[in-house]
């Protein structure tokens, strides 16, 4: 994998466009619960949490599959063949993070598959909570960030 | 159908009856939300309606956007007739219950007649039913909402807090834990009908007539949005709006009686401190890239989801001239789970706080409150009575209008509403023209269902656009001049029709005039597949409005009502930007002549039957 959706937790602001536009574009309708990416929302507390496949190096999905329907695309990593799938929704169980769920229309199990490395919902966020970056930029940016707050962090302790 | 579920719910709690009608005889001649909802009112109810009443009916509808990837498409119209106002009582909430009902395949839903004992209708997709909800009775909104979520965080919930079921007449209906219909005690329909609450859950969806355009349109919406003056800065309004209202020269304080209170700018420093050692977060609505919401939480106190608007955080101060925020949130809390709108809620109390000082109310008449301006405590207890209809907030629960005839001439000569009583939206509205007259004329009384960012409010901060608004509206410049009463009417007529549309297509008002009226038929299209031009549109916005001035002439109103109270008119403005402004009786007579003239009516303010045959209304 070369490139990867970052979730920013701290930027979501839960207005679901995400959502939205995912479902639009994979089912023809709009529907958050067709959607591969969703919003967790914790109204009483003000949180509002992304969850999506992650595209793990070594996908517990793949090796939970009976039926090799999940593939390894090196660009694109997991992806559902649905000629193989059998619904049998071990994938689900399998994943330890949520990110592969069932739609409840066609009974079909569903995972981002990254638009074909054009990902629909990072386009449309308009916060950029959501960016589709090189996993190597990726966590040099985290770093960056870290040295931030720990220069912010400095600065109290010296004044 | 595309774009609308074709489905409207009908829920008859006299005899525990639910069925469904169809949309599709509705929405060609009133588009959605606000449009279909005066329809179904208008025929589902008899003349003379008691607002309290089981004949009344609730009316809850989305638009053909609501839900859709259009940006800012959260909202739903709430409509009914107000027991405040005896006429129609309207409002309009943002949030996620109006997505979240048509993904669950309805429009709206309409909700008559009276439970025998309280209940709640629970809604799973084609699984609508009535259930016991004896043991939400009394419960604060926040606890409602929690209850019947069952920890499913994506069920949305419309419920009443207290206040409305005492049938506070400044109750409103709380969309989950933030949103509110706040305006015209809906929450008291609620109330009166033992419906304590609507819990929904979707998984149906929604059918969209030509995606790939939609997601371009929409992309092509949000862009604009960006572009808004206002988009970088909505995070900051949070207390920075005290200051808008003040570069606005919009403000006042306590009952209309103080523009230039000596601590206001200590205040609003006290604003920015309080906000920025919160806990801080930025939300929004379904679909909106404005975030002019933001999870607040202060250690101690709790909590919440707020708006940065001026029936919140403002109205609590400017109206009260408390100064401690950490008070001031905790009264907004009660509010918000109280079920009470608490723009209505911060101008009674003003009210009271100025009958107080004047000694028109005595301290046994206050309960033994000391109702001086600026008293956190009294404000907190106040909020609390108001909502349970204790002692002095039993006389004051029903509005500044009804407590003023309740406490006798005095009392009267000091009160402030709009039309039929509401109580007017924070902001000083004597020099503001158009404003002014909004509030008389609209629907509801409720200025900002009609005329919300009318040119008038930023000509004192941002003049040149201000100016470039009304050119291209009307034509001069000089229209946006506030004291002029000079082509008001028709820059009224025209913001109110754009309302209108944002609140029949289910979308914000707030992005709809800087999108452009052009995109939004666009994405009309691309949700539903039928063709429509921004003209036909405005025909459609006349058609809505002409049958709600129908329903309100039905329900007695006449032309001496399109008023404010006498006080506006008499009482001028004895300080601050606007020293010496009032309302001209004579030339806002003359506004009224021209904004019936507009809209096809004759001078008593009845639409002629030449415009009703037009508007296909006969």
């Amino acid at each position: 994998m070369e490139k990867m959706i970052v979730l920013d937790y701290d930027k979501c602001i839960g207005c679901r466009t995400c959502e939205t536009v995912c479902s639009l574009i994979h089912e023809g309708r709009i529907n958050p619960v067709e959607a591969r990416i969703n919003i967790a929302k914790y109204e009483q507390v003000g949180v509002n949490i992304p969850t999506l496949c992650q595209k793990c190096e070594d996908p517990a999905c793949m090796a939970a599959c009976p039926m090799k329907a999940i593939n390894f695309d090196p660009s694109l990593g997991t992806q559902i063949d649905y000629a193989k799938c059998i619904g049998c929704k071990m994938c689900i169980m399998a994943c330890p993070i949520g990110g592969v769920s069932l739609n409840p229309i066609n009974k079909k199990v569903i995972m981002c598959d990254l638009c074909q490395g054009d990902p629909q919902c990072v386009k449309s966020c308009p916060e950029q909570a959501l960016e589709y970056i090189d996993v190597s930029t990726f966590s040099l940016k985290k770093r960056r960030e870290g040295v931030k707050k720990l220069a912010k962090f400095l600065e109290v302790v010296r004044t | 159908m595309s774009g609308y579920t074709g489905k409207i719910l009908m829920v008859n709690l006299n005899d525990n009856r639910i069925q469904t009608i169809s949309t599709q005889q509705y929405n060609e001649q009133f588009t959605g939300g606000r449009g279909i909802a005066v329809k179904l009112l208008f025929e589902l109810t008899p003349k003379n309606v008691d607002a309290l009443s089981p004949e009344n009916v609730l009316v809850f509808m989305s638009g053909p956007l609501t839900g859709s990837l259009a940006p800012s498409s959260g909202r739903i119209d709430v409509v009914s007739k107000s027991p405040e106002t005896k006429l129609l009582g309207g409002a309009n909430a943002g949030g996620f219950f109006g997505p979240e009902l048509k993904y669950a395949g309805y429009d709206g839903i309409v909700v008559t007649g009276k439970a025998s004992s309280p209940v709640y209708i629970d809604i799973f997709d084609d699984e609508a039913e009535l259930k016991d909800a004896q043991h939400l009775w009394g419960k604060g909104v926040f606890d409602t909402v929690k209850s019947l979520r069952k920890g499913d965080e994506d069920t949305q919930v419309a419920c009443i807090g207290p206040a409305g079921e005492k049938l506070v007449n400044l109750s409103g209906i709380a969309f989950s834990m933030r949103n509110y219909a706040a305006r015209c005690g809906l929450g008291a329909i609620m109330g009166s009908k033992n419906l304590k609450a609507i819990a929904v859950r979707g998984t149906k969806g929604l059918n969209i007539a030509k995606p790939d355009q939609l997601k371009d349109i929409a992309e092509k919406m949000r862009e604009h949005i960006k572009k808004m003056p206002s988009y970088q800065e909505y995070p900051e309004w949070h207390y920075k709006l005290f200051r808008i209202l003040e570069s606005d020269s919009k403000s006042f304080f306590g009952n209309y009686e103080d523009a230039a209170w000596k601590e206001r700018f200590e205040t609003y420093e006290s604003a920015e401190r309080f906000v920025k050692r919160a806990e801080f977060r930025s939300e929004t609505c379904f679909g909106c890239p404005l975030r002019c919401w933001a999870y607040i939480n202060v250690k101690g106190i709790g909590g919440a989801g707020i708006a940065a608007c001026q029936g919140t955080l403002t109205s609590l101060v400017n109206f009260t001239k408390v100064r401690d925020f950490e008070k001031i949130w905790k009264a907004y809390l009660m509010c918000q789970d109280l079920g009470l709108d608490a723009s209505g809620t911060s101008a009674i109390i003003a009210y009271a706080m100025d009958l107080y000082s004047r000694g028109i109310l005595s301290k046994i008449d206050a309960d033994s409150l000391n109702l001086a301006y600026g008293n956190a405590e009294a404000v907190i207890s106040i909020i609390q009575k108001i909502a349970l209809r204790e002692g002095l907030g039993d006389i004051i629960a029903n509005g500044v209008k009804e407590a003023s005839e309740k406490i006798g001439k005095d009392a009267k000569e000091r009160a402030v509403f709009a039309k039929g009583g509401l109580e007017l939206w924070l902001m000083e509205i004597r020099p503001f023209k158009g404003v002014a007259l909004s509030c008389a004329v609209t629907d509801s009384g409720s200025h900002n269902r009609a005329t919300y960012g009318l040119c008038e409010f930023y000509y004192k901060s941002m003049r040149k656009q201000a100016e470039t608004a009304a050119k291209n509206l009307v034509g001069t410049e000089e229209a946006a001049i506030p004291t002029k009463y000079e082509n008001k009417p028709k820059l009224v007529a025209m913001y109110e029709n754009m309302h209108i549309l944002a609140d029949s297509l289910g979308v914000c008002s707030i992005p709809f005039m800087p999108v452009g009226l052009e995109l939004w038929s666009e994405a009309y299209n691309a949700c539903t597949g039928i063709e429509v031009t921004p003209a036909h549109l405005m025909m459609v916005a006349e058609r809505i409005r002409a049958l709600e001035r129908l329903f309100d002439i039905r329900e007695g109103l006449t032309r001496k009502d399109d008023t404010l109270s006498e006080r506006m008119f008499r009482e001028p403005l004895k300080d601050g930007p606007w020293k010496g402004e009032f309302l001209d009786k004579q030339k806002f007579e003359k506004m009224k002549d021209e904004y019936y003239m507009l809209r096809g009516w004759d001078l008593d303010g009845i639409p002629k039957h030449e415009t009703l045959k037009k508007l296909g209304l006969e």
